[in-house]
């Protein structure tokens, strides 16, 4: 009897011990080696810069230096305040959260009810983005113009292909180049001669009409392809229009590119006016062009187009089953996109008067795309706002931090933010509404892709 | 008309109230040529050093960065960002054309002085474009283009010339001058262009061994000619091979090993290797910044140190305008080379010289027109 | 072209080619088990690069090393890529992409996530090793070995080639033959129910990134050997062997093998015909004209689902 107790009572340490696993392979500890090695990294990230002479002049510098002490006992830190102080902490920070987000959410909602404050919140940023420019010192003017302005115009246009009808392009860029080439053609500024030159504001319907053109004869061959291969296939066709701009000298001007290009003019009813180097003038016109973009891709969104748009993203082949003509929506939006893409381009060859193929590299596709998906894709005031932080982001770190850190941190800010907040800035409703439901395994976020590599 | 100008810069009082003077430079300093821009930014920042620890100024030199990632597209606000600061005086840069293109009206609209060590594109010092405060600091590439045709045509008497660029605004230019000197003196010309960053040159040393020329000209900078150089010579290559001051470089020869040996180099530079201030520099750089100086650095400097001689000569009262009119007449004898400008800001012509790669060092050969006969 | 520059350029493709072929691995592996672009690979690719330079440095060759030293630094410099491969990919899953795959997140997400962590790694490279390229020392003189068909071969022509080919032959193995590749091709399947039968999805999406870590690292080694080493080295080959692994059919280990074979003989048949600066303007053509005709790839799906 007894013997037999004690064996059970062996049998059950035995399994115990089996099951108990080794102190440093605990969740808690396990947390501590993953501080401990981001504080490594982070020494690392703010270390000394290296050089070629002495490739461990870097890694001797930040791994032997106090700047690795203080790092650790940051990271190190955070660790001890969350594993024995979490409780205190989590309830203050949910407090802090409601307390912001409860007003925060409440406006959202009383903006999705209230017409007439929407309108007027609408009319106030109108109102703010006419005034506040000239009061910015002419650098992030310049900025502004420049850079936050045209970036804007593109994701509004490339938000109508990814956020609207769910097609992953990485060529989006390359629509951009169409568009300043085509300027810089029809103002003859390229080796060949154009029928006649033309004022660049003529340019911007045949930009148009070229880059619906060009979207149509990349799009028929391969919309029918989904998710990845679709966007494999885009990034193959910007390579190939960036080459051709760089390698075919006669007709673009290869690598020394095209310049003297002329400004915006008119010249209407005795009115005469010519945009110069000037940013503010050129703010005003893009303005107008985003508002008017916006307005137009907006009554998109509601009409029978945007619900079919959206009947795609969600299900490609439930809404082709249910009387969609997907390839012709999914192309329709393939070339809007690609036409505001154009326009984009060719305001900005105008404002600079000089291109050359290294301003359509094809990181410039991969990065349009991070500012959608950070601002909040589907959602235009949240691409918005991701294209402005973004574009904003590396020009104002350059007073603190080394210039050629800037990208590092743009990337890990990139990761942090689709790890806590995938869903961007600003998202729009529906898509967070997606996104949850994903989260839950109730179903798909996108139509391009079931949730990677299932649940764990 | 004056007083227009002042107003526009807002340069009234001698740079800045607190006394301080600053030198700015705008290049490459993130993205993908940050390597040039370093070279560049460092050789600026020891010639402020040297004039701040001479200390017979009179007033502060402070050096600013401005980074425009040698883009098109980046560089207004670069430029804008310099022009706003009312403590800089004159600008080096900007490094690359395409950059210097749109940078460019910005600041002929401030009257802010830019001197470039390294834009070589020949349309930028085109009256049209209105670059009014544009000062080129390097000759642009015909006279290399020219000397390296001459070179091959008279002294190496080649028959077929397999001539490549780079891909580049500099390669590009300097192979089509070289193309045009090569067939007016009744060469065969093999005209190829292999972009840099080819991930793979040996098809490339394949295809110039089976066209069997017997020489070779490569216009481009050495991170490339190096992996190049070293496939050529596994692929059995035995020509003559030349390039230009973008290959000129110690870290050439460094990254090329045995490869390089026997490569002419041309460059507008008198013999780097045997002036004592030269070597001066090359220490002095070594010591401030751990790594020895690369392309552009020694030009750089040069330049840095052509505007500290102006702004010593004005005595602290130091307005953009003045200074730009008073570079552009000035001459000024550096290390590489004599500075000067003609009336549209381009380099008055230098001669230009001929290397040679040799037991792992480059070695100086003379003048390229006198060496050819 | 003569015969004999065919088969030149044919030899020297098949070289490139495989390279491709081995990075595209990494590519379609984690494809496979997570329908995911991985576009962080290609800094994989470029740290591996840099493990070898590190561990060259360390032992320094020096002018003339012997045979048997030859093949002590290769092996050495090929561990220390791997390592280095390895290192990055399993600190990219555990950090970037794990987070990410236990709240469900759409896959657009692990794109931008990607390339965030692409931009982050190769800056921070950038930061740490200097950004001016550096050759790998010399650990052999090089010269032709053999000669297949009238084109000669030499030493880092046949190192290339081997480790390729045995490094897919291993692989090919590990993934049909032993208990970790029944788990991954599980997994590929469908990841819920490898879950069900007590496949530990985790583990094996952990050990599929380093695998493909691994042979990305040892395919930089092999690339720097074969041009020079840099931070920014990992995009252009990285795109490419992406482009390989796509014709192939992405998530099929055989056809990310064909498709860098292919798309290396197709880049450097360009040169003689169209000149170098098209050749990547010529993958990009095979690759939609693949596409279009077989949207699939050449050897379609085997390891992965329908997209």
């Amino acid at each position: 009897m007894s013997a037999v107790e004690t064996s059970v009572k062996d049998v059950a340490s035995a399994a115990s011990r089996l099951r108990r696993t080794a102190w440093y392979r605990q969740p808690r500890f396990t947390r501590l080696w993953a501080m401990v090695a981001l504080g490594v990294l982070l020494a690392l990230v703010t270390g000394e810069q290296g050089n070629t002479r002495d490739i461990f002049f870097s890694l001797e510098g930040s791994l032997t230096g106090p700047n690795l002490w203080v790092c650790l006992a940051l990271t190190v830190g955070v660790w001890a305040l969350r594993e024995f102080a979490s409780t205190p902490i989590k309830g203050a920070v949910d407090q802090a959260k409601a307390a912001v987000g409860r007003p925060g959410g409440a406006l959202r909602d009383r903006l999705q009810g209230d017409q007439r404050l929407r309108w007027g919140l609408i009319g106030l940023a109108l109102v703010l983005a006419l005034v506040v420019p000239s009061m910015l010192s002419r650098t992030w003017q310049t900025v502004l113009v420049d850079q936050i302005a045209i970036f804007a115009l593109l994701a509004i246009g490339l938000n109508v292909v990814i956020g609207w009808a769910g097609l992953l392009d990485l060529g989006f860029f390359a629509f951009f180049a169409v568009g300043a080439y085509s300027t810089a053609f029809w103002t003859g500024r390229l080796p060949v001669e154009p029928p006649m030159v033309l004022n660049p504001f003529w340019v911007i319907p045949i930009a148009v009409v070229t880059c619906l053109v060009t979207g149509l004869l990349l799009g028929a061959p391969t919309l029918r392809l989904r998710g990845d291969y679709l966007a494999i296939v885009t990034l193959g066709f910007h390579e190939i229009i960036y080459l051709v701009a760089k390698n075919a000298d006669g007709v673009t001007g290869g690598p020394q590119g095209a310049r003297l290009i002329p400004d915006f003019s008119f010249d209407f009813a005795g009115i005469e006016y010519t945009w110069s180097i000037k940013p503010l003038p050129y703010w005003y016109l893009l303005v107008f062009f985003i508002v008017l973009v916006i307005v137009l891709f907006s009554r998109l969104e509601h009409s029978r187009v945007g619900r079919a748009w959206t009947a795609i993203r969600e299900d490609e082949i439930a809404a082709a089953a249910n009387g969609v003509d997907t390839v012709r929506f999914k192309l329709m939006a393939f070339a809007i996109g690609a036409s505001t893409s154009g326009v984009a381009g060719v305001i900005f060859t105008s404002k600079y008067g000089y291109i050359n193929p290294e301003v359509f590299p094809l990181l410039q596709s991969i990065l349009i795309l991070a500012y959608v998906i950070f601002g909040g894709m589907g959602s235009i005031p949240g691409v918005l706002m991701g294209a402005a932080a973004l574009v904003w982001l590396p020009e104002a770190l350059k007073d603190y931090v080394d210039a050629s850190d800037r990208y590092m941190y743009l990337g890990a800010l990139l990761v942090i933010m689709m790890i806590y907040r995938p869903q961007g800035i600003w998202p729009s409703r529906r898509r967070q509404r997606e996104l949850k439901m994903a989260e839950e395994g109730l179903g798909d976020a996108d139509a391009m892709s079931e949730p990677a590599g299932g649940k764990a | 008309m004056v007083v227009g100008a002042l107003a526009l810069t807002g340069c009234g009082d001698s740079g800045g109230g607190d006394g301080t003077v600053r030198i700015a430079f705008q290049g490459p300093l993130s993205g993908d040529n940050v390597a040039l821009g370093e070279n560049m930014q460092n050789g600026v920042k020891l010639a402020i050093d040297q004039a701040n620890a001479k200390g017979d100024l009179g007033f502060e030199l402070e050096y600013v960065a401005s980074d425009d990632q040698g883009l098109p597209d980046k560089a207004t606000a670069a430029a804008q960002k310099v022009i706003d600061d009312e403590s800089v005086v004159a600008v080096v840069g900007p490094a690359f054309s395409g950059a210097t293109n749109t940078a460019s009206p910005l600041y002929a609209e401030a009257g802010l002085v830019t001197v470039s060590p390294s834009a070589t594109n020949p349309t930028l010092t085109d009256p049209k474009n209105n670059f009014t405060s544009l000062l080129r600091g390097v000759p642009n590439d015909s006279q290399q283009g020219a000397g390296m045709a001459t070179y091959y045509a008279k002294k190496l008497k080649a028959k077929k010339v397999y001539l490549i660029d780079d891909k580049t605004d500099y390669g590009a230019g300097l192979a089509g001058v070289a193309e045009k000197g090569l067939k007016a003196a009744g060469i065969e010309v093999l005209r190829k262009s292999v972009p840099q960053k080819t991930p793979d040159y040996s098809a490339t040393a394949k295809d110039v061994v089976n066209s069997k020329s017997d020489a070779l000209i490569y216009a481009g900078y050495y991170q490339d000619a190096a992996p190049f150089a070293k496939k050529l010579k596994e692929a059995g290559y035995k020509g003559a091979a030349i390039s230009g001051d973008g290959t000129n470089d110690v870290k050439f020869v460094e990254l090329a090993g045995d490869a390089s040996e026997n490569w002419f180099l041309t460059c507008p530079c008198t013999d780097a290797t045997v002036e004592a201030g030269t070597k001066k520099f090359s220490a002095d750089y070594q010591k401030a910044f751990n790594r020895a100086p690369g392309t552009y650095s020694a030009e750089s400097y040069d330049i840095t140190n052509m505007i500290i001689e102006q702004l010593r000569a004005a005595k602290g009262g130091v307005e953009r305008e003045p200074l730009r009119d008073a570079l552009a007449k000035a001459s000024y004898k550096g290390l590489t080379k004599t500075f000067s400008f003609d009336e549209n800001g381009e380099f008055k012509g230098t001669d230009v010289y001929l290397y040679q790669v040799k037991g792992g060092k480059i070695a100086y050969q003379g003048n390229i027109n006198q060496l050819a006969g | 072209m003569s015969l004999q520059e065919f088969w030149d350029y044919l030899v020297l493709g098949v070289m490139l080619g495989s390279l491709y072929a081995v990075i595209a691995i990494g590519y379609t592996l984690v494809y496979g088990v997570l329908q995911l672009i991985n576009f962080a690979h290609s800094e994989v690719f470029m740290l591996g690069a840099y493990g070898s330079l590190i561990v060259l440095q360390l032992l320094d060759p020096g002018d003339n090393p012997s045979a048997l030293a030859s093949i002590g630094f290769v092996a050495l410099a090929m561990a220390g890529s791997a390592l280095f491969g390895g290192v990055t990919a399993y600190g990219l899953e555990k950090v970037a992409y794990r987070p990410l795959r236990r709240r469900g997140a759409p896959r657009l997400i692990f794109l931008i996530t990607a390339i965030g962590a692409s931009f982050f790694l190769y800056n921070l490279a950038g930061k740490l090793f200097g950004r001016d390229p550096m050759t790998l020392p010399e650990m052999y003189d090089n010269h032709d070995v053999f000669s297949v068909f009238g084109a000669g071969v030499n030493i880092t022509q046949v190192l290339q080639f081997l480790t390729a080919v045995v490094m897919m032959v291993g692989l090919d193995l590990l993934v049909n033959r032993t208990k970790l590749g029944k788990g991954i091709r599980a997994v590929a399947q469908d990841a819920e129910v490898a879950s069900l039968m007590g496949v530990d999805i985790d583990r094996v999406i952990s050990r599929t990134f380093v695998i493909g870590g691994v042979l990305g690292g040892v395919a930089g080694f092999l690339f720097a050997n074969l041009n020079q080493v840099s931070y920014t080295m990992g995009f252009i080959p990285g795109i490419t062997a992406f482009a390989a692994a796509v014709v192939g059919g992405i998530g099929n280990i055989r056809g990310a093998m064909a498709g860098g074979v292919l798309i290396g003989v197709v880049e450097t048949m360009t040169v003689p015909l169209l000149g170098d600066e098209w050749r990547s303007v010529s993958a990009m053509v095979v690759l939609i004209l693949v596409l279009m005709f077989r949207p699939m790839g050449i050897l379609g799906k085997q390891v992965g689902r329908a997209a």
